[in-house]
């Protein structure tokens, strides 16, 4: 069976020696991950392929700099974090949504009528529709954290060091990034009416 | 309310004993508050990892062509202009030592040797300022004020190497 860690190595290596197959079955295996950090971060299909593609472009110019003691998955998520972080900074000075500026389609989370409980599909969706609105209410660098932390699984020390903050500093972005979701969380115009009550969570 | 110790044991995640997540289910029947940071860092956990369309390794592949071609004609371009700019220096640094040489060649040919000679006079004398400065300078000022001296220089050098160093660190990340 191949070792995945192996493969990333094998084609970091032979990316690094100028092969451009290679560096693509990078974005092949990395495709996801950075998409949905663009996508969390800048909260619009179009706008977060584009920032996807222009990850890897990046990634790819400055592959020599990459230090290959540090994982390459980390590394292309901070690429990407600083890229969007710096989108949501022009968008916010230049007063431009960000979803008019481009409108490239990518998967839509509907509802699978094939599935055995196309109900739940339909909750899971909402949930999920749900949280993104709960991100666009945190700063930049605080939405990159929580993105790298939960979608992600990435250490805080490894946040700390994509995003060049102390890993104190981390913990508390991550904190007051959950206080903000937490007080969103309840606001009727997110919640539609007849829900579960927050005690009432299958976490509790 | 009072959230603590609740709210930390939700926001760092601790693995609970069955007596305080006891104490935590109670709490949160009450609080508002730490219910929402549950139940929202319930919704974050579970969160789906959105892929992007079908075909995005594709349209990076486009997109890379696109990008050795805007390179290849950025550095043809860079190379004409260096070129031309090059030739167009040369050219007139040139034209008035070959046209004199055309006019007059016995003339030009021993203006040329007087320069040399101006040159070679030239490097002689600083040669010899600077080992007459050699012997002077130290007996102007006592030891110790040149050993501050170079103590500082190799200070500067050692901080200004640091922060050459920090700084290609610092590029890693892009």
């Amino acid at each position: 069976m191949a070792n995945p860690d192996r493969d990333e190595a094998f084609w970091v290596s032979q990316a690094r020696q100028g092969s451009d197959e290679a560096f693509t079955e990078l974005v092949g295996l990395y495709q996801a991950p950075v998409y949905n950090l663009c996508y969390r971060m800048l909260g619009d299909p179009g706008s977060a392929e584009d920032a996807a593609q222009e990850t890897f472009l990046r990634a790819y110019r400055y592959l020599h700099r990459y230090d290959p003691s540090r994982a390459f998955a980390t590394w292309l998520l901070s690429i990407a974090a600083h890229y969007c972080i710096d989108r949501l900074r022009r968008a916010r000075y230049a007063l431009v949504p960000l979803d008019a500026e481009d409108s490239e389609g990518s998967v839509r989370e509907l509802a699978d009528p094939e599935s055995p409980d196309p109900e739940a599909e339909v909750m899971k969706r909402e949930q999920q529709e749900l949280v993104q609105a709960l991100l666009m209410n945190l700063e930049g660098k605080d939405r990159a954290a929580i993105v790298m932390r939960y979608w992600h699984s990435i250490s805080e020390v490894e946040i700390a060091e994509a995003l060049g903050l102390t890993v104190s500093a981390v913990k508390s972005r991550l904190h007051r990034a959950r206080r903000v979701l937490a007080s969103h969380w309840e606001e009727p115009s997110l919640r539609g009416s007849g829900e579960r009550r927050p005690h009432e969570s299958p976490a509790i | 309310m009072n959230h603590r110790p609740f709210e930390s044991w939700l926001l760092e995640e601790l693995d609970l004993t069955p007596g305080q997540k006891h104490e935590l289910h109670l709490h949160l029947r009450e609080c508002r508050d730490c219910a929402a940071l549950a139940e929202s860092g319930v919704a974050l956990r579970s969160a789906r990892v959105r892929p992007p369309a079908p075909g995005f390794a594709a349209r990076f592949e486009g997109r890379l062509i696109s990008h050795h071609r805007a390179e290849r004609r950025r550095r043809l371009w860079g190379s004409l202009l260096l070129a031309a700019v090059g030739s167009g220096l040369f050219a007139w640094w040139i034209a008035p030592a070959v046209g004199a040489f055309v006019a007059s060649p016995a003339t030009s040919i021993a203006a040329w040797v007087q320069q040399l000679l101006h040159i070679a006079l030239s490097a002689r004398a600083i040669l010899e300022v600077t080992q007459i400065m050699f012997r002077i300078v130290p007996d102007l000022a006592p030891s110790y004020l040149w050993m501050v001296l170079s103590s500082t220089l190799a200070g500067l050098g050692l901080l200004w190497s640091l922060s050459l160093w920090r700084f290609a660190r610092g590029a890693q990340g892009v």
